[in-house]
């Protein structure tokens, strides 16, 4: 079984055990230092003696080259990834040691703790971001420098390392949220990714809806984080501590306050924004469609799922072992939110002609969809004594579906998205007729986004139906647990169900909307005739195709095969709830 | 051997997917060059798949004898784990409810594709067509509700495209009507089928149990214990919720059916689809509903059947009645046969609502006929859309005269479809008569008077087209002055084949019906203690 080790930062082995970080911050340095590598010299003050020092100046012509920023990017990325896998495949054995990083002489004070869940959301973070630098490469292709003829190429070749720095750091920025044992760590992270998303999203300055998808993010972004940050401080304001451990202690005993609720809603809001939950998902459709389709990508998985884990850390640990009500304190709110947002979002989709809207809407419902799930898991307190493990079973198996679904919608969302990067390069994607045609043009191109859309509505057997299956399974569990004396329970059809149980028949009837708006991209794509100019086939370019490859492997193979991947969510589950 | 996963639905599935896939990376302009071999290939697998089904329902493949299998008890029965985690399996076998169907599906494919050889398609529509069949089989063999959902959802997808690329005018309407309206019964359906699986009590789910859920989707365990329960007086799930997840499974395969008031998507769907798209769906497509009703909410609620039996009977006399007067309203021909089958359709859900097991084997025999038929009399307007160039009634008058084997076939489809004894249709109705009869009395006025109005319409269109008008009609647009064109070589052999399977099981029901009467018998015995 797992056993807990306890490090201080720094200390010997620790970088052993954070390996993947480690790596990610080796290579944001290569990224600063390797091109600027050349034939720079100083110049010994009051002397002309001139003296190498290989920095600067006119750059070698290894190091110059405009494309190595985006190579060493995908490296770094790749290796944190492996590493990250390797760990999580041992995990999965259950040989793998949790490893809690404490103050320097003080292992009560909890910083970072890697456990089979923070694993898990690591190597979706850093997952996700491999796929977006591999697409990056192409949609921000860097041309060799003898070669630029354009205006356009010369950005492009001047921003690669911009671009790559920034991917880098919103990957440093996820790790930490997933690590964080500390709110205060958590939200370092999760502002150091937020910014670097931010400029990501305004990364395509020469279009006019960039700038202002990336300043709507920005504002609503930043505000939003102001007022979780208020949230968080209100909240040390009652308790002394920012730690989760102790938060979650002083939680338990909670009195008649007024004081932590006022921070818990504060920071649903700080949250809501990052997970794109209705109301705060406002900015969302702009950001997605002014973003370049690989950032936007970004912002629909990774970005989604840092908010989740930010949900998880507050909403699962802190506030769930609370008092002997039975349920948490949230589970009406977050459930009215969850209904709200799936509807909602289904409904935007519905009248979006705007794939990258679309797109950006659908991943609003599924946000709803993950907050169904969510609200499942706070039905039953797990820190009463008084219930028997069906409850606790019920819990893990609601999370373990939830976190599947994460990790899947990194395969087939951020596909969907990149497939539309592979169009933009022909020009910008504002409605649908920009796919229209695309089966006559590259009919496997075309195959591949149906597959997607087919993913994105849940038919089987790809990995989006498995998922989905799971969430609504793991809802219909939580709500037939049958504890006797529990005054939640409301009769359903005769039977005793609890009412999240219509929060899975509202998921059914969403899922039922969805198929119309997904299919339409199929209908478009396989019945229109191209439209003008976009007649030729899609370019074919290396890094995509990988890239999308990828997505589709984990769009058929975690569906039909989903068992390993079940066995690892199950793991992280049971180490989030504890 | 696993004859079941390999040959009958890994070998069509396989092949397809692998010829789709070949097409996807060949240079489009090499595509049109491939057709011939692409359906040659396609071909010759329906044929393998043919041949491999008639050797088993002569029992000389695998010796079986389908005469003895009772309820919840299969032949060439193979169970391998598939998603552990979930209690999920990969679950294939056979028995007299499927079994007809599936080989009803093996006959059609090459049928199918014999009645549209000389329909230039291209190259892709022929693996779709197998990928539809090999999808079709996996819906009839899984004994695994997981993966009869997953079958059931993929059948769409080939349909979805041999719709959306090779229909009528409206196509793209129908299609996306056609996947939505099924998709969402279909959840409705999952829904049901997942809280199901939740309430089975986890000590009796057998070996099959997720190790995470502690249930299994496994369908023989779960009809297993609930047929103990009945059997010891008790009611599997209570009464209440055997009603409420009874109607919900109902939802779904009512849709399939389809039963009115939700059959809006099927006259669209046929009227757009290709010959062979229509053939498939209406043959074997449609089945689906019907076979999912006995497979999963008779078998498993069978308190549900008796309590909604009078809504059953209703929904089957409401499909029967206002399927045949649409029928008498239509001047487009396919639509007509559309709503002909909704008509017949109802005749199947009246054969369950009797509640006796000749009523029963009456359904089973109908989707059998029906089967049989319906592909027939969708060649039959194929063959007319293909030379005429148009679908109303009265477009091309007195075939009698000029085009004597398209007349034949039609006047045969049309005699067989309303009720010509001799012919497999009239077994069915026959059967059903005499259930409604030991069910309800004098109530049997009702789908009598309903069948003549099917005689009624059938009779009206043949006056209209092969009988009326001779040489001094006008063509329709697009002949003027041509030689009016007959069936071609390869729509006569098709027809002929359809025809003498007509025949056959019209003059020898038993070849059939043997089977399925003796699998209705213990189905009442099992489920209703009898007759």
């Amino acid at each position: 079984m797992t056993s807990l080790l306890r490090v201080e930062p720094f200390s010997a082995g620790f970088f052993g055990y954070f390996a993947a970080e480690t790596v990610l911050a080796i290579g944001l340095v290569l990224m600063i230092v390797v091109p600027n590598l050349g034939r720079g010299t100083f110049r010994v003050p009051g002397t002309q003696i001139r003296l190498p020092w290989f920095f600067g100046g006119e750059r070698y012509s290894l190091t110059g080259r405009p494309s190595l920023p985006g190579y060493i990017s995908v490296l770094t990325l790749l290796t944190a990834l492996l590493l990250l896998i390797n760990d999580l495949l041992t995990t999965w054995d259950h040989s793998k040691q949790e490893v809690l990083v404490h103050a320097v002489g003080d292992d009560s004070v909890r910083i970072l703790a890697a456990t089979p869940f923070s694993r898990l959301m690591e190597a979706l973070f850093i997952g996700a971001l491999f796929l977006v630098a591999l697409a990056s490469n192409d949609r921000y292709r860097s041309t060799p420098a003898r070669e630029v003829r354009s205006l356009g190429a010369l950005y492009n070749n001047r921003r690669q390392a911009d671009l790559h720095i920034l991917l880098l750091t919103c990957a440093l920025g996820m790790t930490t949220v997933a690590l964080a044992e500390n709110l205060f760590v958590l939200f370092v992270g999760l502002e150091l990714a937020g910014f670097s998303s931010y400029i990501l999203v305004a990364f395509n300055k020469e279009s006019k809806f960039g700038s202002e998808g990336g300043m709507k993010y920005f504002m609503v972004g930043s505000a939003s984080s102001g007022v979780g940050l208020y949230g968080l401080s209100l909240l040390y304001l009652w308790a002394g501590t920012l730690q989760v451990d102790a938060l979650a202690l002083a939680w338990s005993n909670i009195g008649q306050e007024i004081l932590p609720y006022v921070a818990l809603g504060l920071m649903l809001v700080g949250f809501g924004f990052k997970v794109s939950a209705a109301p705060f998902h406002f900015a969302a459709p702009d950001a997605y469609a002014g973003a370049s389709s690989p950032f936007a990508g970004l912002l629909a998985t990774a970005s989604k799922a840092m908010g989740m884990v930010g949900l998880f850390r507050i909403l699962l640990v802190i506030t769930l072992p609370e008092g002997s009500e039975g349920s948490a304190v949230w589970l009406v709110l977050l459930g009215v939110m969850a209904a709200i947002t799936m509807t909602w979002g289904n409904l935007a989709a519905l009248g979006s002609k705007n794939p990258k809207r679309m797109l950006a809407y659908s991943s609003v419902a599924h946000a709803g969809y993950m907050m169904a799930a969510l609200t499942a898991v706070g039905v039953w307190n797990l820190g009463e004594a008084s219930l028997d493990g069906a409850a606790e079973a019920a819990s893990e198996a609601v999370l373990t579906a939830l976190l599947f679904h994460l990790v899947v919608l990194v395969a087939f969302k951020m596909g969907a998205f990149l497939v539309i990067g592979l169009l933009e390069h022909e020009g910008e994607v504002r409605d649908d007729r920009t796919l229209s045609g695309l089966a006559k043009r590259s009919p496997l191109l075309a195959v591949t986004m149906f597959i997607f859309m087919l993913s994105l509505a849940g038919v089987p057997p790809l990995s989006g139906f498995l998922s989905k299956l799971l969430v609504i399974m793991g809802i219909v569990k939580v709500a037939a647990v049958d504890v006797a004396g529990s005054g939640a329970s409301v009769s359903v059809f005769g039977m005793d169900l609890h009412w999240v149980w219509s929060l899975a028949l509202l998921m059914v009837l969403n899922s039922a909307i969805s198929v119309f708006y997904y299919l339409r991209i199929g209908v478009v794509m396989f019945f229109d005739a191209p439209a003008v100019g976009r007649n030729r086939p899609v370019p074919s370019t290396v890094f995509t195709t990988i890239a999308i490859g990828l997505c589709l492997i984990g769009t058929v193979g975690f569906g039909v095969w989903g068992d390993p991947l079940i066995e690892v969510c199950r793991d992280a589950a049971a180490a989030l709830l504890g | 051997m696993d004859l079941i996963s390999t040959v009958l639905v890994g070998l069509p599935m396989v092949v397809s997917l692998m010829l789709l896939g070949l097409l996807g990376l060949m240079p489009a302009s090499l595509r049109p060059q491939t057709t011939s071999a692409m359906r040659l290939v396609t071909f010759v697998i329906s044929l393998v798949l043919f041949v491999v089904t008639t050797a088993m329902a002569l029992g000389s493949l695998g010796e079986i004898n389908w005469l003895t299998i009772g309820f919840n008890d299969y032949v060439l029965e193979f169970q391998y784990p598939w998603i552990e985690s979930l209690g999920v399996t990969w679950h294939v076998g056979l028995d007299a409810l499927s079994f007809p169907m599936v080989w009803l599906t093996a006959f059609l494919m090459p049928v199918t594709q014999i009645a549209t050889w000389n329909e230039k398609k291209g190259a892709v529509y022929h693996p779709l067509l197998l990928l539809m069949g090999g999808t079709l089989m996996g819906v009839f063999v899984s004994l695994d509700l997981f993966m009869f959902y997953i079958f059931w959802e993929l059948t769409l997808i080939p349909m979805f495209f041999l719709i959306l690329k090779w229909g009528g005018k409206e196509r793209r309407y129908a299609a996306q009507k056609f996947f939505i309206y099924t998709f969402t019964a279909s959840v409705v359906m999952l829904l049901g089928l997942i809280t199901v699986y939740f309430l089975q009590d986890p000590a009796l789910a057998g070996d099959g149990a997720g190790d995470f859920t502690g249930r299994s989707f496994d369908l023989v365990a779960m009809t297993q214990v609930a047929n103990d329960v009945h059997a010891n007086g008790g009611i599997f799930l209570g009464k209440t919720m055997q009603s409420v997840l009874f109607v919900m499974l109902m939802l779904g395969f009512l849709v399939k059916l389809p039963a009115a008031p939700f059959h809006t998507w099927l006259p669209d769907a046929h009227v757009q689809a290709p010959t062979g798209g229509s053939m498939l769906l209406a043959g074997v497509m449609l089945k689906m509903g019907a076979y999912g009703m006995f497979r999963i909410p008779i078998a498993l609620f069978p308190h549900a059947v008796e309590t909604f039996q009078f809504a059953i009977m209703l929904f089957g006399f409401v499909s029967l009645v206002y399927g045949a007067i649409v029928c008498l309203g239509q001047t487009n021909l396919k639509k007509m046969v559309a709503y002909s089958s909704v008509s017949h359709m109802g005749v199947i859900l009246l054969g369950i609502a009797s509640q006796q097991p000749i009523g029963y084997a009456a359904a089973l025999f109908m989707m059998f006929a029906h089967g049989i038929i319906s592909p027939m009399l969708f060649a039959v307007c194929g063959a007319f859309k293909h030379h005429y160039h148009s679908m109303e009634i009265g477009a091309m008058r007195g075939m009698a005269k000029h085009s004597p084997w398209i007349a034949t076939s039609m006047m045969f489809g049309w005699m067989a479809s309303l009720g010509l004894p001799l012919l497999a249709g009239f077994v069915a109705e026959f059967l059903l008569l005499v259930a409604y009869w030991a069910a309800f009395g004098w109530w049997i006025l009702g789908p009598g008077l309903a069948l003549a109005i099917t005689a009624a319409y059938y009779l009206w269109s043949m006056q209209r087209t092969i009988f009326e008008g001779g040489e001094d009609t006008q063509p329709p647009a697009g002949l003027e002055g041509k030689p009016i064109p007959d069936l071609d070589q390869s729509e006569k052999v098709a027809m002929l084949i359809l025809a003498v399977a007509t025949i056959l099981f019209g003059i020898f029901p038993f070849l059939a019906l043997d089977m399925m009467d003796a699998y209705t018998q213990t189905i009442f015995a099992a489920l209703f203690g009898g007759a």
